[in-house]
């Protein structure tokens, strides 16, 4: 009698026990594939959040810990590029709009102009109501960031072109677009609130760009450079002065240059009188 | 087994293998295994013998560990999103024996920067030079020699990090394709072929000896390469630029060009005047020279310098797959050895310059 009481106690021991490994070896199975999954992603995070702060930065925020990493990642002096846009006559338009179809004419916008942004490796920093705000420069050393923020300008120039076929052909209104860019020397790093940072550029410049920005409509022209910007580009950009004006903020009055074309439509020799 | 990277967008080949048992038999006898992918770089040998010699397993490192330099391969490759060479040096941990997990914990490692001080300087030291160029070479250098690491030591990082960032781009540029070498571990032949494939690994792989360097002819470069006089580094790196520089398929002028607007990209001051004296030489003039820095063209160029000249630019900074449709785009207009020399060109240029500038000022 107690033999068979003592192999069925073991037995019941023994599955217990097989039962209680097969349950820990599942639990730390499930935890090491949450842990990989949780690492992989973060390796993602890490690639993703390289476009929007620069590689030192992000190490320092990764290997430090972020509190740390902030301190450690003091803001630095840097030359950047900062490009402006806004629509025009957009209050107009979101009176006129439903809600719905309003975002999705924004959403298309804001959608083709950070690709043309980002195709000119600018990057952009804030969406102020339908207005952006881009850099150039900012992330990465960037000798060339003047003569892209400009090809980004005439590339949103044409992807509006375009959008507005779209949009004409859905008898929606048209949209218009005006542009400033500046060059100028300023401070760029982690700033803000301790509960919400981010990467930024400060700096007399970005205010410069932003009053440029609203001399389109006195200009009548849609893409304007500061005389700063102007001296750092390829010679091949047809540029038109305009007069000097005074704007909000800024004591002297700021010269400016439209930009008509770029180097591939451009021929030095079909350069007009008065054109640079 | 999946690494991270396989999520990365990756376009076709851009060129068509090419078939060369001499080569083939080359990097056998180097590597003790045929090279899955040389064939796509058969119609430039001096690319080819680079991608087959240029590696730290075979005899280039004399007082590097063995396992730091894999790691900055690792997380050099992985900041550049080579998804072929994240997984080929995945690979061949697996093949010398490493379990899929401790590859898993040695990445979450990266991540979770829970390294040895060292090893995690070193790894931060190869990141930075590759992913922030001479801004940030710096500050790396500074915590790499106070992590105790002696100046071989960290001239061999150095160097493994810009190989890396050759390898990089000689196979993300091309799109050589990632998805054979990827799987490869989980194809049942060669996870029973595995204990061969460790052993013959092991047994091809070496440390490297003291190397006399040749007189290295006054050129761009010519410093960096006479800072490795006496390691096997400095004589591979004397060969495959001379034959980079001796290769028909672009002008001199051409290469040189590229790699001036690469090292002005990357704001590399000490390879920079090397590289405009050459160009004078080649007789461009000053003027010109400073046309094509600041704006990527001048009338006095070729038509095959104005299509490289942006493009070498483009291989600064980059993500794959819009590099690769770029570079797609010059196929149009370029021989498959021309577009794959400049490819070459660029990708060796972004490796040396960034190297030139850690170790040029020691």
């Amino acid at each position: 009698m107690t033999g068979p009481v003592v192999v069925v106690t073991l037995l019941i021991l023994v599955a217990g026990l097989a039962s209680a490994i097969y349950r820990q070896w599942h639990q730390n199975r499930t935890l090491k594939a949450q842990l990989e999954a949780v690492a992989a992603d973060l390796q993602h995070l890490q690639q993703s959040c390289s476009r929007f702060v620069p590689a030192g930065v992000l190490q320092h925020l990764i290997g430090d810990g972020v509190q740390s990493g902030i301190e450690a990642a003091a803001p630095e002096r840097k030359v950047v590029t900062v490009l402006f846009a806004d629509l025009v006559g957009s209050t107009a338009m979101s009176g006129r709009l439903e809600p719905a179809v309003l975002a999705r004419v924004l959403n298309g916008y804001f959608q083709r102009m950070s690709d043309a942004i980002h195709e000119h490796r600018g990057h952009v920093a804030h969406f102020l109501g339908d207005g952006i705000v881009a850099y150039f420069g900012a992330l990465q050393p960037n000798p060339w960031q003047c003569n892209d923020a400009v090809r980004a300008a005439l590339a949103m120039r044409a992807a509006i072109r375009e959008y507005n076929v779209e949009l004409g052909r859905e008898g929606l209104p048209l949209l218009a677009l005006g542009i400033g860019i500046d060059r100028g020397l300023g401070l760029v790093g982690l700033v803000g609130a301790r509960e919400r940072m981010e990467y930024d550029f400060v700096g007399r410049t970005v205010n410069v760009a932003a009053r440029v920005q609203t001399l389109t409509r006195i200009h009548q022209a849609d893409i304007l450079v500061t005389e700063a910007l102007s001296t750092e580009l390829d010679a091949r950009f047809v540029l038109i002065p305009m007069p000097a004006e005074f704007v909000k903020g800024i004591s002297e009055p700021v010269v400016t240059y439209a930009v008509r074309e770029g180097p591939s439509a451009a021929a030095p020799s079909a350069e007009q009188p008065g054109d640079r | 087994m999946n690494g991270v990277l396989q999520q990365v967008e990756w376009e076709s080949p851009l060129v068509e293998p090419l078939p060369d048992p001499a080569l083939q038999s080359y990097a056998r006898r180097r590597q003790g295994i045929p090279h899955p992918m040389i064939a796509y770089f058969a119609p430039v040998p001096w690319m080819a013998r680079a991608v087959v010699d240029m590696h730290p397993e075979y005899g280039l490192l004399m007082h590097l560990d063995q396992t730091v330099a894999d790691l900055v391969v690792l997380v050099v490759s992985q900041e550049n999103s080579c998804r072929f060479c994240y997984a080929a040096v995945r690979g061949l941990l697996w093949a010398q024996g490493m379990s899929w997990a401790r590859i898993q914990r040695m990445e979450q490692d990266l991540t979770r920067a829970d390294l040895p001080p060292r090893t995690m300087a070193a790894v931060a030291f190869g990141r930075s030079q590759s992913r922030s160029g001479p801004a940030g070479a710096q500050a790396a250098r500074e915590t790499l020699r106070r992590s105790g690491l002696g100046l071989e030591e960290l001239k061999e990082i150095a160097f493994t990090a810009a190989l890396t960032d050759f390898h990089n781009r000689a196979h993300t540029i091309p799109a050589i394709p990632a998805y054979p070498i990827e799987s490869m571990p989980d194809h049942l032949y060669v996870r029973l072929l595995r204990p061969l494939l460790g052993l013959i690994v092991k047994r091809y792989r070496y440390r490297g000896q003291p190397t006399v360097l040749e007189p290295v002819p006054p050129y761009a470069f010519a410093r960096l390469v006479e800072t490795y006089a006496g390691s096997p580094i400095g004589a591979i790196l004397a060969r495959t630029l001379a034959e980079m520089w001796a290769s028909p398929h672009l002008t001199l002028r051409c290469k040189l060009l590229m790699i001036a607007v690469i090292a002005r990209g990357l704001g590399c001051a000490v390879c920079a005047p090397e590289v405009s004296a050459a160009l004078q030489t080649e007789g461009l003039k000053e003027s010109t020279l400073a046309q094509v820095l600041n704006h990527l063209d001048a009338p006095e160029l070729d038509p095959i310098e104005r299509l490289l000249v942006p493009f070498a630019r483009e291989t600064i900074w980059f993500e794959p797959a819009p590099l690769q449709r770029r570079a797609r785009m010059l196929r149009e207009r370029l021989s498959a050895p021309q577009l794959l020399e400049a490819i070459g060109v660029a990708s060796l240029a972004n490796g040396l310059c960034r190297m030139g500038a850690t170790v040029l000022d020691l």
